[in-house]
């Protein structure tokens, strides 16, 4: 049982360190420690906007959202590291040929995701944040006691993310439909109510309340919430997700031809046909996107209440752009380029194509934002969307810049992210403030749009250079 | 057709390919044969452009392959060593959008061709993932000559086909060349070699000891298999694995 274990923490240890060297990956951690801990040096600031309250609020559902998203790459991102390291090699899904129970493996799996995850990101933010406040009058955030329990309730949302997200896909693996619908039905009601929610209810999220009040019957809300989704996922576990269909009539040249002779049209109908045929099908874009995009609206709604100063449709364009950038993630996941090398295509041509298929994905936070707005005060239509678009291409062309058609893999490397954090945190934070002033001024922002072209046009070359990349 | 003149690939100081030079000409058949880690996988990239000599260079059908290596790529249809065609397209949609890369006008008629030449058809609505290693060998195959190129590239055509659909490949290419179409193979199978190269090169451990014609009299003296042994097992070359470990022998 415990070599099993074992061989599971070593094999998510070398998978990355394999792929950016020892110092790269280690890298990770230690950077995530120094960003908590500068970040947290400016507490005494955001003390005199927010409350402690606020601030721990922020912080748990921060890594609820980590522990869902952990848990739904290492679930859901099956078919990519398949198609990476080949069937056999992850210990997870080669239960047909180990002499162990599919469930065995799985529960170690799940272990394997907390052990793993908290000490490459709980760990060293609450390090960075422990070291801060104690140099610094951090309020009721005391040295060392409360800290520590920061860091048993930090982990607490952060596995009550993961077990949450393990239930969903069980129930996904049981009906794809029904999750999908389900989850689909979530949203709406989520973005619909979102105005008129009391924002006390953010403060029900058992291992928030606990942080805060520290009682028993919270400690044991939050561990059952953690326990009796993963044990069901478990008791029903289906390794196998349903692929009822296993033969498709040609949709491809019928998708080509609706863009008649536009010149990435073969691409986008691959791409498109790779998102809705894969595991989850557009059920990811639900999951991955809609979710946490009507969560972090509903967040934002409510500190709009509280602080009216921020205009808080502004704040949601900054974010859907950020969230955006992470479509190209995904987009990225089903092809290596080795599938194209030995056609005439340049890596330069194949992150061409798939930036047309980004652009294309962006539909769906574009919508999604013109009907935010609409609801909110259409009014600030023009400055929402022009904002949304420059934040999006600014981002996804420093992604392409550091990570190529890899971003997934490479943006592990420690020293690629800490480039990456540092070249959109400040602008996000700029961003914020400017919002405070009026609409108007983030349309500083289409400066990023020339910006964002150059380096664009430095990345094709930049991996046109690096010969045959792996991945 | 192609000409490789004192090509080397170092990876670090692994010398994949150590100083090679040959030429092929039109309307042959060469097959490049010699052990797993010999070096053909390497060559074979380089010819196409994926990737850079160490130093050397190359020409393909005229064209400067380090300069312009999309254009080779455009020229030659090739079939890679692994079989990785995008798993959420069907066999049928692959070869359209191969196709499509290729910026063909008319293509149903040919792909429909392939898949009952190779005997496929039945497998054609199947998602690529899901089809079986010969299968996707044979899509990698019709992919390659979907352009009707007059250069084929082809790392190990046979290794995971049946004998039936081996036999067809076999005769197909040996048509192709008939018809005035180049064809570059690299193999570990001898057999496949002898029936079907006009030519062949041995390399090993990066260096080519030996280039002729299938014909030439000092091949057709000797039993091909004792030939290729002895090239790659000299004294001093260990690991071609002859010997037979004591607790089996
Ligand atoms: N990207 C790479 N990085 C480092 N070494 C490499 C790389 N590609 C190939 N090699 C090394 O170069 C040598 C030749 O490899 P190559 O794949 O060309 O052999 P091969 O003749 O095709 O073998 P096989 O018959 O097994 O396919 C091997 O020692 C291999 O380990
Ligand atoms: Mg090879």
């Amino acid at each position: 049982m415990f070599d099993i274990f074992k061989s599971m923490l070593k094999e998510e240890w070398r998978m990355h360190s394999n792929l950016f060297g020892n110092n790269g990956f280690s890298l990770f951690p230690v950077f995530i420690f120094l960003f908590t801990f500068f970040v947290s040096l400016v507490l005494p600031i955001f003390r005199e906007i927010f409350t402690y309250a606020q601030i721990a609020l922020g912080m748990h559902y921060f890594f609820l959202l980590l522990g869902s998203m952990v848990g739904a790459f290492g679930l859901m991102g099956r078919e990519f590291m398949n198609r990476r390291f080949g069937q056999a090699s992850m210990i997870a899904y080669s239960s047909r040929t180990l002499p162990v129970s599919e469930r065995l493996i799985f529960a170690n799996f799940l272990v394997k995701d907390v052990v793993y995850y908290f000490a490459l990101y709980v760990l060293p933010f609450v390090a960075g944040f422990a070291l801060a406040a104690a140099l610094i009058p951090a309020g009721n955030f005391h040295f060392p006691f409360t800290l520590l329990f920061l860091l048993l309730t930090l982990s607490l949302s952060f596995m009550i993310g993961l077990s949450l997200v393990f239930f969903l896909s069980t129930i996904y693996a049981h009906s794809g439909k029904l999750l999908t619908l389900g989850l689909l039905a979530g949203c709406v009601f989520l973005l619909s109510i979102s105005g008129n929610l009391d924002s006390g209810i953010f403060y029900s999220l058992p291992s928030l309340s606990f942080f805060l009040l520290s009682s028993k019957s919270q400690f044991l809300l939050s561990s059952g919430l953690i326990i009796i989704p993963s044990a069901l996922s478990l008791f029903f576990l289906k390794v196998d997700f349903p692929q009822a269909k296993k033969s498709f009539p040609n949709s491809f040249s019928r998708l080509c031809g609706k863009f008649g002779s536009y010149r990435y049209a073969a691409f986008v109908a691959k791409d498109f046909l790779d998102l809705k045929r894969s595991e989850g099908g557009f059920g990811k874009l639900i999951f991955s996107f809609l979710l946490p995009a009507a969560l972090i609206w509903m967040l934002l709604s409510a500190l709009g209440k509280v602080l009216p100063a921020l205009n808080i449709l502004i704040l949601i364009s900054l974010v859907l752009g950020v969230l955006s950038s992470s479509m190209y993630n995904w987009l990225t996941e089903y092809d290596i380029f080795t599938s194209y090398a030995f056609f005439p295509l340049k890596v330069s041509d194949m992150i061409r194509n798939k930036l047309n298929s980004y652009l294309f994905l962006n539909l769906v936070p574009f919508i999604l934002l013109i009907l935010l707005t609409l609801k909110k005060d259409p009014a600030f239509l023009l400055p929402t969307l022009l904002l949304f678009l420059s934040i999006s291409l600014y981002m996804v062309s420093i992604l392409i810049y550091l990570t190529g058609l890899s971003p997934s893999i490479n943006l592990y490397n420690g020293r690629t992210f800490a480039v990456y954090t540092l070249s959109v945190m400040p602008l996000l934070l700029v961003n914020v403030i400017l919002s405070m002033f009026g609409p108007y001024y983030v349309l500083v922002n289409l400066l990023l749009v020339p910006l964002a072209l150059y380096l664009l046009g430095q990345s094709f070359r930049k991996w046109d250079r690096i010969e045959s990349p792996r991945f | 057709m192609i000409e490789v003149r004192n090509i080397f690939k170092f990876y670090g100081s692994t010398k994949a390919v150590n100083d090679i030079s040959f030429s092929i000409g039109k309307g042959e058949l060469f097959g490049l044969l010699g052990p797993n880690g010999s070096g053909k996988t390497t060559m074979i990239r380089m010819l196409t452009g994926q990737i850079k000599p160490t130093s050397g260079s190359v020409r393909v059908h005229g064209v400067d392959v380090l300069e312009d290596p999309i254009r080779v790529r455009e020229l030659a249809g090739i079939v890679p060593e692994q079989e990785t065609p995008p798993s959420f397209l069907t066999a049928e949609e692959y070869l359209y959008f191969v196709a499509k890369i290729r910026k063909m006008e008319s293509y149903e008629k040919t792909c429909e061709k392939w898949f009952e030449f190779l005997d496929f058809g039945d497998q054609k609505n199947s998602l690529c993932k899901d089809l079986s290693r010969g299968t996707r060998q044979k899509l990698m195959f019709a992919q390659a000559f979907l352009h009707e190129p007059e250069l084929a590239i082809i790392d190990e055509p046979l290794i995971n086909l049946d004998p039936v659909i081996q036999r067809k490949v076999k005769d197909f290419l040996a048509g192709y060349v008939k018809n005035g179409g180049t064809v570059f193979i690299s193999t570990h199978i001898l057999e496949i070699a002898k029936q079907i190269c006009t030519s062949i090169g041995i390399i090993y451990k990066g260096k080519l000891v030996y280039t002729g014609r299938l014909d030439d009299p000092t091949l057709q003296r000797r039993n091909f298999e004792d030939f290729f042994l002895d090239l790659v097992s000299r004294p001093g070359n260990s690991g071609t694995g002859l010997s037979i470990p004591a607790q089996y022998a």
